[in-house]
């Protein structure tokens, strides 16, 4: 195992926000769980399943956005701590390559979101007891997510490598995700209003759908879809935020190189 | 062991490194001191691959720092001034990391970490956080990480900076044992006493280059290397100096640099043999010496003729 997974994974379960942002997640789904079901049943009658594709939906976007506002700051400090406390040095001086620091931080803060993601499965639960939904939407949301947070990972941990304090970092980390979640569909939104599209999303022009395959909520929403129907919508998405996450990745490298100068 | 040789490195208009060269033999504990922004730390970070050289050539150990990072890595340890620890780790898993850092084979890592934790006497302690520790201990556990891969060649980078002084005499006593294993040492210091006393040679930085002091030397020898070279010799005399001088000018080998009533100073090239010879001979010739000694240029004295005066 990778030295610096090791070292992460007991330096991040030592910190306070180790337990409190685990419990503030399960306790915030909880509640909103709790208020989506008391919503659609008080809706008047239903089927279960309806309720159960209700909580689902509601599960799923929650624990996106409640992920993408935890990630930044699980990675965005990763190597600005290691400036900030002059332990870069050390690292770099070591036998550890580039590579292995990079991987040792992006997997540490990867299991973390990976961990919550775990412990929302008792919640989860409560979904299959009303039916409609089926472990392939279960699989295919929760691989979504973990690609949409390792891409928001990857993105953080270069912007860790680019400043020299994690307060910065962090800012500019949250900035990119606005940008990708809120400002992506308030471009698509004004370029909408521009186009004719009488014939449905087919008939929108690539170049006004573009913004949205970098979004994070888009490309949720295009797992939704029935199994047939992925390509091309999620697929795009899919290759757009690996491309991104592994373009991030060479830049952090490159600034790990280099980084001895700043050290 | 160490070769370096016209090294250059800028940063961005100002010439950090210009043409800086220094040669360490094996078993060697050099020095290294100059003004603020002489260029030191710079040039302990490209040796220790943190930093590539713009031009110019680093080998350590036979390797060249540019070329070959991986295997200078494995036989250099290196000491930045402030000590870069995990505060959150316990003082055992810090070693415990950096032996799988350094790629030590698992089944040595143990023993590795208790021998580092004897030789810091830090072993009462293994299970305290970083954190905990004080200064010196702090330092000597950096120490400590920084012997686990049992390093051919140490670069130190202002060791001692904020520790007490007790905490000093303990690293400086480190250093004389480490060198005395025969690992290598470039230790670059603002304080001049500790380099006098344990560096067999003291290089002079400035801008980067090699700089030269009063007497044209770029390197202090501060042990004698050289019988042959002239010693200074300080002779104490009851009120006759003059005439101590004009009896010391005619004896041969023997140059008066100085001469008051009460002290001369002269140089005397030779062996210790010349010396007593002299010395019979100024008691021979009347003088009554009261002191006979060689004063030590002092590296704080040497380094003001190099430097001069002002702070920079």
């Amino acid at each position: 195992m990778n030295p610096m997974i090791r070292k992460e994974l007991r330096q991040r379960m030592r910190e306070r926000r180790g337990w409190i942002l685990p419990s503030l997640y399960l306790l915030t789904l909880s509640a909103v769980i709790c208020f989506a079901y008391y919503q659609s049943a008080t809706m008047g009658a239903r089927q279960g399943w309806q309720i159960g594709v209700t909580l689902f939906l509601t599960l799923a976007y929650t624990q996106l956005g409640l992920l993408l506002l935890m990630a930044p700051i699980f990675s965005a400090g990763a190597l600005t701590i290691e400036k900030e406390q002059r332990t870069l040095p050390g690292l770099l001086t070591s036998l550890l390559g580039p590579v292995q620091i990079w991987w040792g931080k992006f997997a540490a803060s990867l299991m973390f979101i990976l961990l919550l993601l775990v412990i929302g499965t008792p919640v989860l639960s409560a979904v299959f007891a009303f039916g409609g939904v089926g472990p392939w939407e279960v699989g295919i949301v929760a691989f979504t997510t973990v690609v949409i947070l390792g891409t928001i990972s990857a993105i953080s941990l270069y912007w860790s490598s680019a400043f020299r304090r994690s307060v910065h970092a962090t800012a500019v980390s949250y900035v990119t995700v606005v940008l990708m979640t809120v400002v992506t569909l308030i471009i698509f939104g004004m370029a909408m209003s521009r186009v004719h599209a009488e014939n449905g999303w087919h008939s929108i022009p690539l170049k006004v759908r573009a913004p949205l395959y970098l979004n994070p909520l888009f490309f949720l929403t295009s797992a939704l879809v029935p199994k047939n129907q992925l390509y091309p919508e999620w697929i795009t998405c899919l290759g757009a935020f690996v491309a991104v996450a592994g373009l991030c990745a060479v830049l952090t490298l490159r600034n790990l190189r280099r980084s001895g100068e700043i050290s | 062991m160490i070769e370096i040789s016209q090294i250059q490195k800028r940063y961005g208009g100002s010439r950090a490194l210009d043409g800086f060269s220094l040669r360490v033999e094996k078993g060697e504990l050099v020095g290294l001191v100059g003004p603020n922004g002489a260029g030191k730390t710079t040039l302990i970070k490209i040796l220790s691959t943190l930093i590539r050289a713009d031009s110019g050539v680093a080998r350590l150990a036979g390797f060249d720092v540019g070329a070959d990072p991986l295997a200078v890595k494995r036989v250099v340890g290196y000491m930045p001034d402030q000590p870069g620890l995990y505060q959150d780790m316990r003082v055992r898993e810090f070693l415990e990391f950096f032996t799988e850092a350094f790629h030590i084979p698992s089944q040595r890592r143990r023993a590795v970490v208790d021998q580092g934790l004897a030789a810091s006497g830090l072993g009462a302690r293994a299970e305290s956080f970083v954190e905990e520790l004080s200064f010196g201990m702090k330092q000597r556990l950096f120490l400590a990480k920084t012997l686990l891969h049992c390093p051919q060649v140490l670069l130190l980078d202002e060791p001692a900076t904020g520790l007490d002084p007790l905490a000093r005499v303990d690293l400086r006593d480190q250093l004389k044992h480490l060198n005395q294993q025969g690992i290598t040492i470039l230790l670059s210091s603002h304080i001049l006493a500790d380099l006098q006393e344990i560096c067999s040679r003291v290089a002079l930085i400035a801008e980067g280059k090699n700089q030269q002091d009063s007497a044209g030397n770029s390197i202090i020898e501060l042990r004698d290397r050289d019988a042959s070279q002239p010693r200074l010799y300080e002779v104490g005399v009851l009120q006759d100096g003059e005439r101590a001088g004009q009896l010391a000018g005619a004896v041969a080998g023997v140059k008066v640099l100085h001469a008051e009533p009460a002290r001369i100073v002269v140089e005397i090239s030779g062996d210790a043999a010349r010396a007593a010879e002299f010395l019979r001979q100024l008691v021979v010739g009347g003088i009554a010496v009261v002191r006979f000694d060689r004063p030590p240029a002092t590296l704080e004295q040497r380094y003001r003729e190099a430097f001069g005066e002002k702070p920079r």
